[in-house]
């Protein structure tokens, strides 16, 4: 898939500042044994709650409507056409 | 400097001023302001608030250190009712649906939010001329630039326009504009201050932190904001900082890394002043310890390879469908497309595209992954060297402020100006800008939730310089 189709922007090419940078990753020495997972971090994984549905408060949510890009009748409009 | 919020609240207390005098004196100073720190006055709430604080001393009741204190937002994060507009043409015309629990931490400690204000778009940059809203100039001069993403916070702060303001630091952005505006700025251990409503850039450095004139203020603000988030399940229950501990437990012992002090591109000022704050160190004897980072040449790339792929993911939410400025074509997928392309400047479109490259088949082996296994060594790095020290100094910024305009041509030099500033952000540490030392301050990092060792030593440092 081509960069513009990935990004969803007309035109998408690298960048030469971009290109520059990642090629020093390609070049960078990495230790045969490094892994993404030998490093401690701050967030702990054993402390997670269960995911939970709220209902949003009535002021969020017309501010929600508000923020539609267009709507007819309290209802989101959008392309009837998803890909031609 | 003395605590700005302390000032205030002694003068509110004393009936010197009323709440209302105060934050019409801020917003008269914050609208006419030549720096373009601000995108949205928030007069009508701030001054509604102000009146409670106000009726609460007529009557004789006791308010609280934050009770009428005047603080500023940086215009990404969430504030329910107001805009919400990350600096950019995509978001505009958006309004804050709910509000972010940093802010709304301070809200209840009863300090008054009185605008959002003005950085770089969706945090992409280094200099805050990244905006819709006019490139943000130097406190101390108007030339050159407020620095970034949070330009308009430091600047505010250090005109006094707001008390204290509170920013967003992905890879540097309340540290570098704390440096280049000479005020104090905190980018805490990630996970310290919850991330709920400040828009996410990339999710696995993004901190919120301080900006302010004062150490002291800092504390306060801290121990206000931080603690487990309900609905940041990265954050972490933590203890009040107390900046006034027993001399005898500070036994500090300081590193710094000497390969980026020989960095050739380091200011032959900013080297020079930073060695000189060593030596004044070691003369109070402190044993300071020359470290070696090892990994300078692929750190920008490794930071900048993470940032843009988890950028490219975050942002690819912003289609004009739900929200935000939308282009209308015939189909969905062009109007995504048309959207995209006119709402997003061009260094977020190059840190968009460059995030799809990294993760595209292909790519992402010798890129991506790459790049997470260097951060995983950079951390293991930190944590080995916070075995030897307890605190590790670095300069801010390799160069003073640059000219407004200058950088813009050159995105790979932004790019390499945050060598200093983002190795910590991928280490997850506690690192505070101290407007001390040299031209653009002095970078003062702990472990991992050690922050409160942190701001003693910026105390420390403060004392000794």
């Amino acid at each position: 898939m081509s960069l513009e189709d990935l990004s969803s922007i007309k035109g998408a090419t690298a960048s030469k500042a971009v290109e520059a940078l990642f090629s020093s990753i390609k070049n960078a020495a990495l230790p045969a044994e490094s892994n993404d997972f030998n490093a401690t971090h701050a967030a702990e994984l054993d402390d997670l709650r269960d995911d939970q549905v709220h209902n949003s408060s009535d002021l969020e949510k017309k501010l929600i409507k508000q923020n539609f890009p267009k709507e007819k009748n309290g209802y989101l409009v959008v392309s009837k056409v998803i890909e031609n | 400097m003395a605590s700005q919020i302390i000032q205030l609240h002694e003068k509110l207390v004393n009936k010197e001023i009323s709440c209302t005098q105060l934050i019409k004196e801020k917003l008269k100073s914050l609208e006419q302001n030549q720096y373009n720190s601000v995108n949205f006055l928030l007069a009508e709430s701030a001054l509604a608030k102000a009146k409670i604080v106000d009726d609460k001393i007529a009557k004789g009741e006791k308010i609280g250190v934050l009770e009428g204190i005047p603080f500023g937002v940086k215009d990404v994060f969430m504030l329910q009712g107001e805009h919400a507009s990350a600096s950019s043409n995509f978001l505009k015309n958006y309004i804050a649906p709910y509000t972010a629990t940093a802010i709304q931490k301070l809200i209840d400690a009863g300090a008054i939010p009185v605008c959002k204000e003005n950085a770089d778009a969706f945090g992409h940059g280094s200099t805050s001329e990244n905006t819709i809203f006019g490139a943000v100039k130097n406190a101390h001069n108007d030339q050159l630039v407020g620095g970034g993403s949070s330009g308009g916070s430091a600047v505010n702060v250090a005109k006094g326009y707001t008390a204290f303001s509170i920013g967003g630091d992905t890879g540097g952005s309340i540290r570098q504009p704390a440096g280049f505006n000479k005020v104090y700025g905190l980018k805490p251990t990630y996970g310290r201050v919850s991330r709920f409503g400040l828009m996410a850039y990339t999710s696995s450095t993004d901190c919120v932190g301080p900006i302010a004139s004062s150490i002291e203020d800092i504390e306060i603000v801290m121990n206000t904001i931080s603690g487990k988030d309900y609905h940041d399940q990265t954050t972490y229950a933590s203890s009040p900082i107390t900046l006034n501990a027993a001399p005898e437990t500070l036994n500090f012992s300081v590193g710094y890394y000497s390969d980026f002090i020989d960095n050739k591109g380091l200011d032959a000022d900013i080297k020079k002043d930073f060695l000189a704050v060593i030596e004044k160190i070691k003369a109070k004897g402190i044993t300071v310890k020359a470290l070696n980072f090892g990994s300078t040449d692929s750190l920008v790339s490794t930071y900048y390879a993470l940032a843009m792929a988890e950028t490219a993911s975050n942002l690819a939410r912003l289609d004009g469908s739900m929200y935000g400025e939308r282009a209308t074509a015939d189909t969905l997928k062009e109007s995504y497309a048309i959207t995209r392309s006119e709402g997003f400047s061009e260094e977020s479109k190059r840190r968009i595209v460059g995030g799809n490259q990294v993760l595209s088949q292909g790519h992402a082996d010798e890129i991506y992954l790459k790049a997470r296994a260097l951060r995983s060594q950079i951390m293991s790095h930190f944590d080995k060297d916070f075995t030897e020290v307890s605190v590790i100094l670095s300069p801010v910024s390799p160069s003073t402020p640059p000219s407004i305009g200058s950088s813009l041509k050159d995105p790979l030099a932004m790019y390499l100006s945050d060598i200093y500033t983002i190795g910590f952000s991928l280490g997850e540490l506690p690192t505070l800008t101290a407007p001390v030392g040299t031209a653009t301050g002095i970078q003062i990092t702990t472990a991992k939730k050690q922050d409160e060792l942190t701001l003693q030593f910026a105390k420390f440092l403060k004392e000794v310089l």
